[in-house]
């Protein structure tokens, strides 16, 4: 069972980190040229991120709610699995090409979700794949990445 | 009118009305997919159409405009991920709706309300085009400023379950927009040296992560097995009772939308969430929002297509591209021999009909295929999760990569997806959000341009009229709220003494 | 063939629109690759990564060389070979209808006695330079820059009376020119236009400096010669057909845009070195 604690200050200082390194970040900015009239660079993100720790600050005092089983589920094995497969989706790009990366991210996280035959899944991605294809490669031409494997052919 | 009758006689060449028909069927396609909009299939086609001839060519890439901006919505109602960046307001009622099984009302809403907005832009483009058009010069700098203060002042109101949380999106958002190459002073701001961030965070990529990719991961947490349990209405399209409710909403979205369209330096993704923001304000059922609400599609979906015939207001009559669309646009009318400006009216009125004959057949066409596709479309829901949602990361990808052609917008799509789906779990909204990262951009360049105009004088303010007229609704709005609760108090002492 | 714009930019078309013929005159496919970061850096990085064959050519404009300039450690302007130029757009100084400066003279008096507020692209961009390049020819007040972000906006506030004056292509206050809502004062081409007859080049005013708006091909140094030939006699070929041709006319660009390496390198070594010396002495070149 999840303990009904209130997750504000959590949320507030995570807030209150990124605008930390924001305002940190501003002065890394190259300096502004001498002589050139209105604001400077620095000074509107400055601004926000001082709004910032002032909204965290207000959200750090308020009284929230643990959101409920209904909005925001654990994160089982599963899940993670998915989030892993999406994010080895860019280095899947970088070797095997788009239209390679594609096919193999849809069966395999088809496979995670669940409820679907493999031999659908199969399909649904070999017909998909070269859908867009058709659509993005063909007809409108645009270049999308071949990846090394691409290369390697060619591509 | 002889003129606009020769326009229409236009369309009975068979030959023409194909064209439309061609660019309607295509620009809803492509407009539904993220990745690939409107502008850029215009952009790809462009030297296509030469050959076709110019009111052909022309007809067609009208048509292709104006259902792109509808087609967008289809998506976004479906799948959460907005094909178009002007239907992520649209987004936020209708997947809502969506998911209560009330996919056919959304989109039969979408196109109607969709139409409407649209048709409605035209006429007034037809009768006062070129007295909207000096309205155009009369907005600098600080007009735009207080205008873009106006859109963000409602940001409290909208999204998530408490005012400080959307004034935090907001805030975000307004951090994200800092990112990059500084107009003003040429200094690059939290780009670390990487090249993909000098141009800035692009909006296309934030809200497909947020939105589409945010969903997803979401989804991926629940896994459900089959498609949710079907709602026997899922395929049920508006009627008369929807259409009344509505009609309020249409016609603030249609109206804010061609006046927000018709002004240069804003399109019809901002069109679309201020007129979000005023649906809610004039609703009756403020409650249903955020919620599902199908006012909330009609009037940013009224908004944005209305902001299509708005933009080709200075885009004709004054021969300025209000936006990246209307550049390319305006591009392929002056490759087919259309020279805009105050004369075409006089000049040329011939292609200048045919522009407009062209636009409202569209809008005809994709209101007819909307209708009677909204069953097909509401269909998508019946997709199995396990093939539904890894679908929609892929085009999410490549929704990221294709119009930059840009491994960084990849990145910071997954990003912003990480993000969505973090403000899924805790209760905020990316509305805020996305108002914060279209007008924050606004708000800073706009109020620098104007001291460097006014001399670093802030009083220099005072003397622009429409400013401070701005300022004082968006002042009137912040502050009624409070103002009105005082007087119930009041009233209500002054009846129990 | 590589371009720094998003599909659909002026840049963009430009190198579609020379495309529709190209491939008939190499008898061979043509692609666009976009690559958009950085204000055409990741341009230039992608031709560095690709062999110097002459297969990927890139569209350089002056943003490039100004790109280039500020960062180093890029492929600097001394590593392309130019090969054809595409467009040469001139500018104009322009100022609206009631404008208190009636001559050209009006305002270069003016400019001594207080700093004009010239409309341009961003702070470190192209038309800095020019305007810098420009107030300091004609011995002006250096001029403040009011920046916005394109030709559109510029001319919205210059008849909308929020900046003096502004350095633009006729072709984007096209229709502001023939209304008459804004004048043009002085011409920043080499000659004077056909469609300006009345309009005073600078240089004839004593005022040493031309501007234009550049579009043009280059390849990484090392390419063999004989290819370097066969692409810049091929590319104006493909560039003095029909469709090319018309796009120019129609969008009102000169008709003598296109030509060889020749004019194209001298053109790009001039903006190099202003461009230099401007972002030097407005203090905005890194080391």
């Amino acid at each position: 069972m999840r303990e009904a604690r209130n997750p504000n200050p959590a949320i507030a200082a995570s807030i209150a980190a990124v605008a930390a390194i924001a305002f940190a970040g501003t002065f890394w900015f190259d300096p502004v040229p001498p002589g050139l009239p209105g604001l400077g660079a620095a000074d509107f993100p400055r601004l926000i991120c001082l709004v910032l720790f002032g909204l965290a600050a207000l959200l750090a005092l308020t009284q929230g709610q643990a959101p409920s089983e209904d909005d925001a589920p654990r994160l089982d094995g599963g899940a993670w699995a998915v989030f892993g497969a999406c994010a080895l989706f860019v280095p899947a790009l970088e070797i095997l090409g788009i239209w390679g990366a594609i096919p193999l991210y849809l069966v395999i996280v088809g496979r995670i979700w669940g409820g679907v035959s493999v031999v659908t899944l199969g399909l649904n991605a070999a017909g998909l794949t070269l859908a867009l294809w058709l659509v993005f490669s063909k007809i409108f031409r645009l270049t999308l990445p071949t990846g090394w494997l691409g290369a390697a052919l060619g591509g | 009118m002889e003129a606009f009758l020769g326009g229409l006689a236009i369309l009975i060449d068979p030959y023409v009305m194909l064209m439309v028909l061609l660019g309607t069927v295509l620009g809803i396609f492509v407009g539904a997919l993220p990745g690939i909009s409107g502008s850029t299939t215009i952009a790809l086609l462009l030297p296509m159409t030469i050959a076709m001839g110019p009111i052909p060519a022309i007809c067609f890439l009208g048509a292709i405009y104006c259902a792109a901006n509808f087609g967008g919505s289809i998506t976004a109602i479906m799948v959460n991920a907005p094909g178009d960046p002007s239907a992520s307001a649209t987004a936020l009622e209708g997947y809502k709706m969506a998911e209560k099984g009330q996919a056919g009302l959304a989109l039969g809403m979408s196109a109607i309300s969709s139409a409407i907005g649209g048709i409605f832009s035209i006429v007034v483009l037809i009768f006062a085009a070129p007295l909207l058009a000096r309205a155009a010069y009369s907005f600098g700098p600080p007009e735009y400023f207080a205008l873009a203060l106006f859109g963000l002042s409602m940001c409290a109101a909208i999204g998530g379950d408490s005012a400080v949380k959307n004034l935090i999106a907001a805030a975000l958002g307004l951090l994200i927009a800092t990112v990059g190459m500084d107009l003003t002073t040429g200094i690059e701001r939290f780009a670390f040296g990487i090249y993909e961030l000098s141009d800035g965070i692009g909006f296309v990529p934030v809200l497909i992560g947020l939105f589409a990719v945010g969903e997803m991961l979401d989804q991926a947490v629940r896994r459900l097995g089959k498609a949710e349990i079907i709602h026997l209405d899922a395929a049920r399209v508006p009627g008369w009772a929807e259409f009344r409710k509505c009609n309020r909403s249409i016609w603030i979205g249609s109206g804010i939308g061609t006046f927000i369209g018709a002004l240069p330096a804003l399109g019809a993704t901002t069109a679309a969430l201020i007129g979000y923001n005023e649906t809610r304000r004039w609703s009756k059922h403020k409650h249903e929002f955020g919620k599902g609400s199908i006012e909330g599609v009609a009037g940013p979906e009224a908004a944005n297509n209305a902001a299509v015939g708005g933009s080709m207001v200075p885009t004709l009559a004054l021969g300025i591209p209000g936006s990246a669309t209307t550049a390319i646009i305006l591009a392929a009318l002056i490759v087919q021999g259309v020279r805009p400006g105050p004369h075409l009216f006089n000049e040329q009125p011939t292609l200048l009909y045919a522009v407009f004959a062209s636009m409202l057949a569209a809008n005809l066409f994709y209101l007819v295929m909307g209708l009677s596709m909204a069953k097909l479309f509401a269909r998508i829901s019946l997709i199995p999760p396990a093939i539904l949602w890894p679908a929609v990361f892929v085009l999410s990808i490549i929704g990221a990569y294709g119009p930059n052609q840009s491994m960084g917008d990849v990145y910071v799509m997954l990003a912003a997806g990480v993000v969505g789906f973090l403000f899924r779990r805790t209760g905020f909204s990316p509305a805020p959000l996305i108002m914060g990262l279209v007008l924050g951009g606004m708000v800073e360049e706009t109020l620098k341009q104007s001291l460097i105009i006014f001399g670093d004088d802030v009083t220099g303010f005072l003397g622009r009229p429409i400013a401070l007229v701005l300022f004082v609704v968006t002042l009137a709005g912040l502050l009624w709220p409070a103002v009105a609760r005082l007087l119930r108090v009041a009233r209500a002492r002054s009846a129990s003494a | 063939m590589v371009t720094h714009a998003g599909v659909g930019g002026g840049t963009d078309i430009t190198a579609r629109m020379m495309m529709v013929q190209a491939p008939g005159v190499f008898r061979q496919e043509f692609t666009v690759v976009n690559r958009t970061a950085g204000s055409g850096a990741q341009a230039l990085q992608y031709l560095a990564s690709k062999p110097a064959d002459g297969h990927t050519i890139i569209l350089v404009t002056q943003t490039h060389l100004l790109t280039q300039l500020r960062n180093p450690n890029l492929p600097q302007f001394a590593d392309l070979i130019p090969v054809a130029r595409a467009t040469a757009d001139p500018q104009l100084v322009l100022v609206r209808r009631d404008s208190p400066f009636r001559t050209p003279a009006d305002l270069v008096n003016a400019g001594k006695e207080r700093s004009l507020r010239f409309g341009g692209t961003h702070v470190g961009g192209v038309d800095h330079v020019t305007i810098f390049a420009f107030g300091r020819a004609a011995g002006i007040q250096r001029p403040t820059l009011v920046p916005f972000r394109g030709g559109g906006e510029i001319v919205i506030n210059l008849v909308g009376g929020n900046i003096d004056t502004a350095v633009v292509n006729p072709g984007e206050a096209e229709a502001q020119l023939r209304a008459g809502e804004l004048r043009p004062l002085i011409s920043l081409a080499d000659t004077r236009l056909a469609a300006f007859r009345d309009v005073p080049t600078a240089k004839e005013l004593g005022i040493d400096v031309t501007g234009y708006t550049l579009r043009g091909f280059c390849v990484l140094k090392g390419t063999p010669e004989d290819r370097v030939t066969r692409l810049e006699r091929g590319l104006i070929e493909a560039m003095s057909g029909p469709i090319y041709k018309s796009y120019l006319e129609n969008t009102g660009q000169a008709p003598d845009s296109v030509a060889g390496r020749e004019a194209w390198g001298a053109q790009l070594a001039q903006f190099n070195r202003d461009g230099r010396e401007a972002l030097q002495a407005l203090g905005l070149l890194r080391g």
